[in-house]
């Protein structure tokens, strides 16, 4: 049971590190690079929006917060390496992460809308911070990263490398928390809160761990961006439709799953840059977008993968009968009735 | 356990298969490129790659250069394109977004092959694009960033095409007024300036001067963005009285001070804007004919202008959009000029490759719809811009003389006529 | 102190155009327990709207407003039955949340197609003129745009208390069940209910655009205002938002003009937070278990 899904996970794994050795040519590269950012943004959001049910909708001020802070580290520095920032990347999260914990506790206290209030409004703050502490951001002149000493030749493939540890690092961190007893009180927590708290999980607790780790990472990607771009700007680096993207590309895949996030950067990232590179003469992407998170929500409500997962589980049982499986509950609102929940120590959900 | 396996099984094809899926795009499409290489045989044509603001916050610019970079591609094709080859413009759209236009010119260089570059539209979206040309040491003219980190950068592949740096606009208006006899300048000036990498830079720059020549500052206000009440702003730049008002300013903000000015009743003996009052149409438009008479801004084109091509310029764009020489906005003569200036090196040394383009534009000056340019090592171009007044309902330069078309007016005529 | 009495007026008649968006807000929150997230962008909606009407037929906005009204209530109406009343009752507060949003990018992505991005602004021969009272001065629009809204609100409270349809609304507001024992057609009071929102939002919408200049993305800064006003006011509770609507618009014309433009954005956040932590049910709202 664990070797093939470890097997599995090498596959990607793989699969992932040796691409640029397919010699691909930059623009590729750089694609991936985004869709990379867009993937490991995703998962992280899946831990609040997608297992705890809270859907933050203000996600990308950490995003800039994790771009300024790296522009403040480096101000007017040159770099001998320029793996320099890669190094800082740590300690950005816990920035990130710092700074998400007394949001969350403000906000996770009530319920689920007061949250995606504060979390939007957040973003406008941050945004009119960065656009207003002069000294520390510069402001609306925006802010310089330095230039990385990469030859041309091998530009993007730092920046892919980091990529891909940041991705893995988030998909293992919800794997690990997929089987572990944090992992089941989220669920239980986005299936009926006051429940929960009845059966004595921590709820304040877990719930603000789970965002802070979310926005911590959140930052480190933002951060990374930041140095991508070589040059940040307030209105891009705090930026609403970074959060829209993460939120929808999550519902695509699946939330609440471990590839769901995954799959929906891949489609939608490459889909829009591609879309706007050959097409782009509208602004239909905004309308595309709209249109693609409505459906996605009434018709597929639970994303590709759990819908793909319960055609599947529907099959097998029209051909036979089968033995009641431990599953991992992915959403408890449509309880498939021979599933039960194996929990670790006390407690049903 | 089985289910999960699954799913995950499902998850890791559906992502490969994806995976798979670009690469065979990214394979059928560099394949399927006909793209033309720099060294190619006369006829083969010169593809110019551009990144511009066709939706999102900057599409109505991104169009005007769009309008600007056809036009010149039109007029050159009609005269046997450039060196013989025919030019072909690969325009994309960035929404405005500085990470579609870093893949936008990624895409245009290395996919795409394109021979070479223009600049996208804003000095927001000129940053990190060119930092991709830098790379891949191709020349990077662009019409429409020019505020101060772009040349910060120090790249010797980047030209703005306009004929000074945008922090320079308001050089001129400390200039004129700086030229007037002790007892004609102002004494106190007021500074409302928008928070914005140009509208503020300008405002400073006149600021540092002014209160260098003894122009006290009875005020001072930097705004956001987002103001939309300019009221309490307005109502201390009355109650402090002063000789001039200087606006860095953007289109906006600069109709809405102004209309709070008329309904506060007060009215400065000099009035400069960097931006909104030279727009020849929004501009009465939005505060009311009657009260624009007198009003100071900087620009660089204009319509009846002597400058090299102007004429041929303004008339194509007319038979080619409508309208008049009033409507046509500053980015379209600005992208023209962009195009003028391959064209000139192509004829100069008989060669139409990046590096060359790069050397020659470093020397000497080059002529343009917008007056002779020429460059510092760092991109900035080294010239000035006009000084223009609101004279009759129609905007004229008055300063300096050699372009001057009247005499300056002032104090500035009440609100109302 | 001039400035701070200026301001506080500034304040004061502004807060009407706010209240009148929030009410709206607030109202749909306590039928359907919805946050709409969407409600900026039908005012931004009704304000390209009205601006169409004007420049086509030179029609006055505050007279444009019945017809803004009618389209936005239905357009409310049909937004309710289509994309809402589909999503299943447990999913139901986190997707709306979600729907609500993905109908104001879809409105923002229509209006930038349809009108582009540059700045609109209704411009009334009596846009520039104003009055000065006592040393103050009171532009006119901003004048007959408080009158206005608050005749709209007065609208709202008569129907909410004087008709069967209010009576339903309020009766639904407070407990669902009963009113459904009661003989109340819930799923008809969500979607009317929601109508009435967007048209709160439309008659606010003829108002903006009178006052400022808009763009497609405007919705953005609007709805996080929007957000802490009823917040502020308790959500569910009207006359908690009218009164929110004008003590949040005060304070932040205040800052506006006492300390800089700059900062006066905050204030709302400022205020929110300082809600959620001293009494999270707002001003008026009620103490519900799970309800705030």
């Amino acid at each position: 049971m664990r070797l093939p899904s470890a097997l599995r996970g090498g596959v990607f794994v793989a699969l992932l590190v040796s691409m640029p050795m397919l010699g691909l040519q930059h623009w590729f590269l750089n694609l991936l690079v985004f869709v990379l950012m867009y993937a490991t943004m995703s998962s992280a959001w899946n831990l609040v929006g997608g297992f705890a049910g809270y859907p933050s909708l203000g996600h990308a001020a950490f995003f800039g917060i994790g771009a300024y802070t790296l522009a403040l580290f480096f101000k007017d520095q040159v770099l001998a390496t320029g793996y320099e920032p890669f190094l800082l990347l740590p300690v950005v999260g816990l920035v990130g992460a710092l700074i998400g914990w007394p949001i969350a506790l403000i906000s996770m206290r009530t319920r689920a809308d007061v949250f995606a209030i504060v979390t939007i409004t957040f973003l406008f703050v941050v945004q009119t911070l960065a656009f207003n502490l002069h000294d520390l951001t510069g402001g609306s002149q925006g802010a310089a990263l330095p230039i990385p000493p990469f030859a041309a030749g091998q530009y993007e493939l730092p920046f892919y490398y980091v990529m891909v540890a940041l991705l893995l690092f988030t998909m293992g961190l919800t794997f690990a928390t997929m089987r572990s007893k944090v992992g089941l009180s989220l669920v239980s927590i986005r299936a009926d809160e006051d429940k929960a708290r009845g059966v004595g999980v921590r709820v304040i607790g877990v719930k603000v761990l789970a965002f802070s780790v979310s926005v911590g990472i959140t930052a480190m990607v933002g951060a990374v961006w930041a140095y991508y771009e070589s040059f940040i700007y307030p209105q891009f680096a705090v930026d609403p439709l970074i959060t829209i993207a993460m939120v929808l590309m999550t519902f695509l895949g699946g939330r609440g799953t471990l590839w769901g996030p995954v799959l929906g950067a891949v489609i939608l990232e490459s889909g829009q840059q591609v879309l706007t590179y050959q097409l782009g003469a509208v602004q239909l992407y905004l309308i595309v977008y709209a249109l693609l998170f409505l459906v996605i929500i009434l018709l597929l409500p639970r994303g590709i993968l759990p819908t793909i997962e319960d055609r599947l589980r529907q099959r097998r049982r029209s051909r036979r009968t089968e033995a009641p499986a431990a599953v991992w509950p992915e959403d408890p609102a449509i309880p498939s009735k021979a599933d039960t929940v194996t929990t670790r120590g006390g407690g049903a959900a | 356990m089985q289910q999960s396996n699954r799913l995950w099984r499902k998850g890791v094809v559906a992502v490969i298969a994806g995976a798979v899926v670009l690469t065979l795009g990214a394979c059928a499409s560099s394949s399927n490129d006909a793209g033309a290489t720099a060294s190619a045989s006369s006829k083969a044509p010169l593809v110019i790659g551009a990144s511009i603001s066709l939706t999102g916050d900057f599409a109505d610019s991104g169009k005007a250069v769009k309008r600007g970079y056809d036009l010149w591609a039109a007029e050159v094709n009609a005269k046997g394109g450039v060196l013989g080859r025919k030019v072909t413009m690969k325009l994309v759209d960035d929404a405005s977004s500085p990470t579609q236009v870093v893949s936008n010119y990624q895409n245009l260089i290395n996919r795409d092959k394109v021979d070479l570059v223009f600049g996208p539209f804003s000095s927001l979206l000129t940053v990190p694009a060119s930092q991709v040309a830098k790379r891949y040491s191709y020349a990077f003219l662009e019409p429409a960033g020019g505020g101060p980190k772009v040349f910060a950068q120090k790249l010797d592949n980047l030209f703005f095409v306009q004929p000074a740096p945008v922090v320079k606009s308001g050089d001129v208006f400390a200039d004129w007024i700086l030229s007037l006899p002790a007892d004609k300048r102002p004494k106190t000036a007021a500074y409302t300036e928008l928070d914005d990498p140009f509208a503020q830079p300008i405002a400073e720059n006149i600021r540092t001067r002014f209160e260098a020549a003894g122009i006290k500052t009875v005020y001072q206000q930097v705004y956001p963005a987002e103001t939309q009440d300019f009221s309490a702003i307005m109502a201390k730049v009355v109650a402090a009285n002063p000789d001039v008002l200087v606006g860095g300013t953007q289109n906006e903000d600069a109709y809405a001070q102004v209309k709070t000015l008329v309904q506060l009743k007060f009215s400065p003996k000099f009035m400069f804007l960097s931006n909104g009052a030279n727009s020849p149409l929004e501009f009465p438009t939005k505060v009311g004919p009657q009260n624009t008479a007198g009003i100071m801004s900087a620009g660089d084109w204009f319509p009846g202008s002597t400058a090299a091509g102007s004429a041929g310029f303004e008339a194509a764009y007319i038979k080619a959009n409508g309208g008049t020489a009033d409507t046509i906005d500053n980015s379209s003569a600005e992208a023209f000029a962009t195009g003028q200036l391959i064209e000139a090196v192509a004829a100069k040394t008989g060669k139409i490759d990046n590096a060359t383009i790069i050397t020659s534009l470093h020397q000497g000056e080059w002529p343009t719809v917008l007056g002779n340019l020429s460059w510092g090592a760092d991109g900035a171009p080294s010239g000035s811009f006009n000084l223009i007044q609101w004279q009759n309902g129609k905007l004229v330069p008055v300063f300096p003389a050699a372009t001057a078309k009247a005499t300056p007016v002032y104090p500035k005529p009440n609100w109302g006529g | 102190m001039h400035a701070l009495i200026q301001g506080v007026i500034l304040g004061i008649l502004t807060g009407g155009v706010y209240a009148l968006m929030a009410s709206g807000q607030t109202l749909i929150f306590g039928i359907m327990k919805v946050v709409n997230l969407a409600q900026g962008a039908m005012v931004i909606m009704a304000a390209y709207l009205s601006y169409q009407l004007f420049t086509t037929f030179g029609m006055d906005p505050f007279l444009a407003i019945p017809i803004t009204t009618l389209l936005m209530f239905g357009l409310g109406v049909g937004v309710e039955l289509l994309f809402l009343r589909p999503l299943r009752r447990e999913d139901k507060s986190e997707l709306s949340l979600l729907v609500t949003f993905a109908i104001a990018l879809l409105i923002e992505g229509v209006l930038s197609v349809t009108w582009g991005t540059t700045y609109r602004s209704i411009n009334t021969t009596y846009a520039n003129s104003s009055w000065t009272l006592w040393g103050y001065q009171i532009t006119v629009v901003r004048f007959w745009a408080f009158v206005l809204s608050l005749v709209a609100l007065g609208l709202l409270f008569w129907l909410l208390n004087r008709t069967r349809f209010g009576r339903a609304v309020r009766a639904t507001v407070q407990n669902p069940e009963s009113a459904r024992l009661l003989g109340v057609e819930a799923q008809w009071v969500s979607a009317l209910g929601f109508g009435l929102g967007a048209a709160t939002a439309a008659a606010a919408g003829s108002i903006y655009g009178l006052l400022y200049p808009f763009t497609p993305g405007s919705h953005y800064d609007l709805i996080s205002r929007l957000l802490s006003i009823v917040v502020l006011g308790g959500l569910g509770s009207v006359g908690g938002a009218v009164i929110a609507a004008v003590i949040v618009s005060t304070s932040s014309a205040i800052v506006a003009a006492t300390i800089s433009p700059a900062w006066s954005e905050m204030t709302f956040f400022v205020i929110l937070i300082l809600v959620l932590l001293i009494r999270p049910q707002g001003l008026f709202g009620s103490v519900n278990r799970g309800a705030i």
